[in-house]
């Protein structure tokens, strides 16, 4: 738009972003500082208090600013200090990654996909040049297919497992990554169908099974007490082993069990999260233009053809950037696997339990033992991972570049 | 259109929709069920009444609602909830406004470092917010909460608007200008309106910041209880032994309905109406 020009356009545009900077400079970026600098420290349940004459400590830890010091609340704990090794608290979350044996695994792993990388490559390549010597479809079958072979000819369980036996940061990190993994495809695929189904204009009963299929979203405000009720549907006299029982069969313990318990986190938080999804393509898809699917029909392509080439690319705008969100969501979800198994169950003394993913294991970290150091070291390493992965979403799903560019 | 369906088709459909509503109900239904049970009978031990009210009182919702501070709980909750939705919608609805419509050195590293800083755990930053609030003397305050929660919801929701807006073709607003509206005019008059789906979305999701925080709310306003938010005080409630549990089922109850409400007042902004087809000749 070019009404506005020049020094008003300028003037404009920081007008309107400005409480936004505002709010995020406040409420994100000086907690990203003082987080990143606590990681330094050795503070903890029995340092908790700040050394106010170092220079850093006084200016970024709030309990040191001129306004506050007066009333500052004295804990009875010693003054926080600056590491020795500064980087003690990374070498404890994840220092035994960088020892041979853990670097080979790492090795292994990424060797098994290279398959997926490579046909990647090809089709891209394909596409550049225009002409289709193999059928895309064909390559990422095979690519597959090799990836799944190397996955057992590489023994990567055992890989993986042996990552997640170099400290906390890669046991939790890889346990919420599988998560991720399950939960945002299922969602989206879930969301999709039932958006498309919601979205035919004749069916009947259409406003009852929107209402009632909205209802997770409503119950998801309330998302950590709704995960009560599903820890009770799942206990070992719960709603489901009842049933199982009418069928003569006896129900496991589930959230005894680390994989059947991880298993419930999934679908209750599937249940809490398609209809967002849902909501999000059945807003895009309301905005298609009927005229295409009519103009598709009298071309004579089928429904298949129909869902690939229209209705797909043109929800993307609206879809892509919801799913690369949820993603980033679901890697921080916190109430559903903290009220539901409260990061068990547990798998020995001091770690993490078998749901215990990133903001349960921080949550428990701050809260219920204070290693603030560890904590905000842990978060640290969370805020490049998920940095480097904002990042490469972007230019994957070239967010940035509007449809109507 | 009429297109025509093949009945199988039909019937595949149903069955899809009706799986999928029990999956959607059960849990709700569930707590509905808990919530009129005596005592701290969570669970009926035939399988009839985990389905049906094979009995029924409303015990629980008289001694939640007349013997405990529920009511303030619940006031205070819709209070939060509904200043976060109105600061987080204008302020979002500004910012994906001069992001979308206007061109400018460092929009694009903008809206990336949106996300880029939203990936910084939220429950992480709490210490320091918390500590931050301290400072500025609003700590157990319900305005502290409400600035963490706006300032929460801000990258989510101005993406999203932003998103949508760039859907909205400009043509429409262009051709308004060329009649004399300012680029904020036409905005307000003409993209705004065809945005309401997209805003709908946006304030029930700010609601929801706001409604059912269980983290923030609960450390930035542990105390006293006539402060409490109604999903901390309630998750408490659950968690302390001494409380039948039904209690809490009924609180639960009572809480999920003004969301319900909320979301189908707004329901009809999901429906039909709003196609593109303006931009045609």
């Amino acid at each position: 738009m070019s009404a506005w020009m020049g020094r008003r356009k300028w003037f404009t545009v920081t007008l309107f972003l400005l409480p936004t900077i505002l709010a995020i400079l406040v409420f994100n970026v000086y907690p990203i500082l003082l987080n990143t600098y606590v990681s330094f420290t050795n503070r903890n349940k029995f340092r908790p208090n700040p050394d106010c004459e170092i220079t850093l400590t006084g200016l970024l830890d709030p309990l040191c600013w001129p306004a506050f010091r007066a009333n500052a609340p004295k804990g009875l704990g010693k003054p926080y200090q600056l590491q020795d090794p500064i980087l003690g608290n990374y070498d404890k979350l994840m220092g035994k990654l960088f020892q041979p044996d853990a670097l080979k695994s790492l090795l292994w792993i990424m060797i098994a996909f290279v398959p997926l990388l490579g046909v990647r490559f090809l089709n891209k390549r394909q596409e550049k040049s225009g002409e289709e010597k193999f059928s895309p479809g064909m390559l990422w079958l095979i690519g597959i297919l090799l990836t799944v072979a190397l996955f057992f000819i590489l023994n990567i369980p055992g890989s993986v497992n042996k990552l997640m036996q170099t400290g906390d940061f890669l046991a939790v990190v890889i346990r919420t990554v599988i998560f991720v993994a399950l939960r945002v495809p299922l969602t989206f695929v879930l969301g999709l169908i039932l958006a498309i189904i919601l979205n035919i204009e004749d069916l009947k009963g259409k406003t009852f099974f929107r209402v009632v299929l909205f209802i997770p979203w409503g119950a998801s405000s309330v998302a950590i007490l709704l995960a009560l009720v599903w820890q009770f549907l799942f206990r070992q006299q719960g709603t489901i082993n009842q049933i199982i029982s009418q069928f003569g069969g006896t129900g496991p313990i589930w959230l005894n069990n680390p994989i059947l318990a991880f298993g419930v986190v999934v679908l209750a938080d599937i249940w809490f999260s398609y209809p967002f999804f849902m909501v999000s393509i059945l807003g895009a898809l309301q905005s298609v233009p009927s005229e295409l699917y009519e103009a598709a029909e009298v071309d004579g392509a089928g429904w298949w053809t129909q869902l690939l080439r229209i209705t797909l690319p043109l929800i993307r705008p609206a879809v892509v950037p919801a799913a690369v969100l949820t993603s980033i969501t679901a890697f921080q979800m916190f109430g559903t696997a903290f009220a539901i198994t409260g990061g068990g169950p547990q798998r020995g003394a001091g770690i993490p339990g078998a749901t215990e993913f990133v903001m349960v294991y921080a949550y428990k970290q701050i809260f219920q033992q204070q290693n603030y150091g560890t904590a905000t070291a842990f978060a640290v390493l969370i805020f490049i991972m998920l940095f480097i992965a904002t990042l490469y979403s972007l230019r994957v799903t070239k967010m940035t570049k509007g449809a109507f560019e | 259109m009429k297109r025509r369906t093949k009945p199988w088709v039909r019937i595949l459909q149903y069955v899809i929709l009706i799986f999928a509503a029990i999956f959607a109900f059960y849990p709700v239904w569930f707590a509905i069920l808990a919530s009129g049970r005596l005592g701290d009978r969570l669970y009926t031990l035939n399988l009839l009444g985990m389905f049906i009210p094979t009995q029924w009182t409303f015990e629980n919702y008289r001694v939640m609602l007349f013997e405990r501070p529920f009511l303030t709980w619940l006031t205070n909750s819709l209070k939060v909830a509904s200043i976060t939705t109105i600061a987080s919608l204008i302020v979002c609805t500004s910012a994906a406004f001069a992001l979308s419509r206007f061109r400018f050195k460092g929009r694009e590293f903008f809206l990336v470092f949106l996300l880029a800083i939203s990936t910084f755990p939220g429950l992480l930053s709490l210490v320091a917010i918390a500590q931050l609030l301290t400072a500025l003397g609003l700590y157990g305050k319900h305005l502290g909460l409400i600035l963490a929660y706006t300032s929460g919801t801000l990258v989510f929701c101005t993406w999203n608007l932003k998103g949508y807006f760039d859907t909205i073709p400009i043509e429409m607003e262009e051709s308004a200008m060329l009649d004399g509206c300012g680029p904020l005019q036409a905005f307000i008059l003409i993209a705004l309106p065809l945005a309401r789906p997209a805003l709908a979305v946006t304030a029930i999701l700010g609601f929801m910041a706001g409604w059912g925080d269980f983290v923030f709310a609960s450390v930035l306003v542990p105390a006293p209880d006539s402060l409490k938010l109604a999903v901390p005080a309630l998750y408490s409630l659950a968690n302390s032994m001494s409380v039948p549990w039904g209690y809490f089922a009924a609180g639960a109850v009572i809480v999920i309905i003004p969301t319900i409400i909320v979301y189908l007042s707004m329901n009809r902004y999901f429906e039909g109406g709003l196609t593109l087809g303006g931009v045609k000749g």
